[in-house]
């Protein structure tokens, strides 16, 4: 059985691509499941490998820039990878559908409360209405998307979140507020909310014997990579400003940023932890 | 609904294994669920009656392992280690018939308990052909004991493979035709099988009334 060892090792390793380098630790050692009971979390590999796929747009533009309804066939990446895996890709893309079917009916119920009733396209109207067309429906990157969620969600912080925090007290600008995997956004802003999403639930993160030491110490280093990121991520703003669909996502973006997460997180800390 | 753990044929297991396996039905969080799906394919590899339902105990734990953890570890690792199984099973073919017919009992079985959202899972439908299609070239069909298992896997789950690829099913069906009526040295039960599982199909699936008669009355007296 060393292959499989083998490969759940490799497992653990890879599955925080999107964290980058200095969130790792960080990460795993905060996770809900361990290795062996964590849900859909575990073929990074492969889904890394799947990114940098062919399909992607060569410039490095999100696919839905150009293609906004995207009628290619569904991505039949999965060929090198194994039986789990795809299983677990059709698992998720036959969920991503129901769900896209949800908030259609979503968004189509309150646009017709919240603007005049269109002419004549009553209830179960179509997705092209304008909402419709704001709305991300490239599968590959709803995929991308809800794994990138998941992984937010798959941590003790996130539980510990919802738990102490009701709906109905969050804040926008001060809660964490998942990001809005069906609003088109460019790759940048996207990885970006993800980003400030995640750094705002570590203020979730449970004391551990080690940390009931160095509580302090590890806020700093933390606040300090967080800081880094940001500001190194930061120079693409001016991109978002030409980007014809992220405009609207431009001033949530900003206010994120400026609202330093970060600090806030400082002072919650001690109450929290 | 069924804790009465007779209806998973898990008797055959030693003491421990049987404890391991209530276990995963009832707390799959508390076992190792790689090893739980080690033991059922094992066990499945080598009792041909075990294989044939053990689809029902994978379903199961499946089940209360994604109740219970939103969790698919235990999926994961079976199907894992059927295909590891399926890119060997030329070699096992040759090792031991029993133990080949076993393998493709077993894989026909998860296919037709597991599914995703209610449909077939569609990284098993080429496998389970190909294992098919295997039992269907004229030196399987000289073994009754591949014929038997070719005909009671196309009774259990030919109707839904036709649904998801039909292709292939005609491709199969070409196959026991030619058979059927070209090879040589075929026993008589061979043939009678490949005949009723030929009308079985053509009937949508099932047999008319007189066929049933005819394929089954012998075995009334």
């Amino acid at each position: 059985m060393s292959v499989w060892t083998r490969d759940r090792r490799r497992d653990v390793h890879s599955d925080h691509h999107d964290d980058r380098s200095s969130d790792q630790n960080r990460w795993s050692h905060r996770r809900k499941r361990g290795v062996d009971g964590s849900l859909r979390t575990n073929k990074e590999a492969e889904a890394s490998d799947w990114e940098k796929g062919s399909y992607r747009h060569s410039d490095n533009r999100h696919a839905s820039f150009t293609t906004p309804e995207s009628a290619g066939p569904v991505s039949r990446c999965s060929h090198q990878a194994d039986w789990g895996s795809q299983v677990e890709d059709d698992e998720m893309r036959r969920d991503m559908h129901i769900d896209i079917q949800r908030y259609r009916r979503r968004i189509l119920g309150t646009d017709v409360t919240q603007r005049e009733r269109k002419t004549s396209s009553g209830s179960s109207g179509s997705c092209d209405s304008r909402e419709g067309d704001n709305m991300e429906t490239d599968e590959a990157v709803l995929l991308r998307r809800q794994k990138q969620i998941n992984y937010g969600k798959n941590t003790l912080a996130y539980d510990r979140y919802i738990k102490e925090v009701p709906k109905h007290m969050r804040q926008p600008g001060i809660h964490p507020k998942t990001p809005n995997k069906f609003r088109k956004y460019s790759r940048r802003s996207w990885d970006q909310q993800i980003k400030l999403w995640k750094v705002k639930l570590h203020a979730w993160d449970p004391p551990t014997e080690e940390d009931q030491d160095k509580v302090l110490d590890n806020i700093e280093v933390l606040d300090l990579d967080d800081v880094m990121d940001i500001e190194l991520d930061f120079p693409t703003l001016s991109e978002f400003q030409n980007a014809p669909v992220s405009t609207g996502s431009l001033s949530r973006e900003g206010e994120e940023c400026l609202g330093t997460p970060v600090k806030i997180q400082k002072t919650e800390e001690p109450d929290t932890a | 609904m069924e804790s009465s753990t007779e209806d998973y044929r898990i008797q055959s297991f030693d003491l421990d294994t049987q404890v391991l396996l209530k276990t995963a039905l009832k707390d799959p969080g508390s076992v190792n669920l790689e090893k739980v799906s080690n033991v059922i394919v094992d066990q499945s590899l080598k009792d041909q009656v075990f294989s044939k339902e053990a689809g029902r105990i994978c379903y199961t734990i499946v089940q209360a392992e994604a109740k219970q953890s939103n969790g698919n570890v235990f999926r994961r690792n079976l199907l894992n280690r059927l295909q590891q199984e399926f890119k060997g099973r030329e070699e096992t073919r040759g090792r031991s018939l029993q133990e080949w017919v076993c393998y493709v009992t077993f894989i026909c079985n998860i296919f037709d308990y597991l599914k995703v959202n209610n449909m077939p899972m569609v990284a098993l439908v080429h496998p389970v052909y190909d294992c098919l299609i295997r039992l269907a070239q004229a030196d399987a069909l000289m073994n009754e004991e591949e014929v038997d298992c070719l005909v009671l896997q196309l009774h259990r789950i030919g109707e839904q493979l036709e649904k998801v690829n039909s292709q292939r099913m005609d491709e199969l069906f070409f196959l026991l035709r030619d058979s059927f009526l070209l090879q040589e040295g075929l026993s008589s039960m061979a043939r009678l099988l490949l005949l009723e599982i030929l009308e079985f199909r053509a009937g949508g699936w099932m047999l008319s009334s007189t066929a049933h008669k005819y394929y089954y009355s012998e075995i009334a007296d």
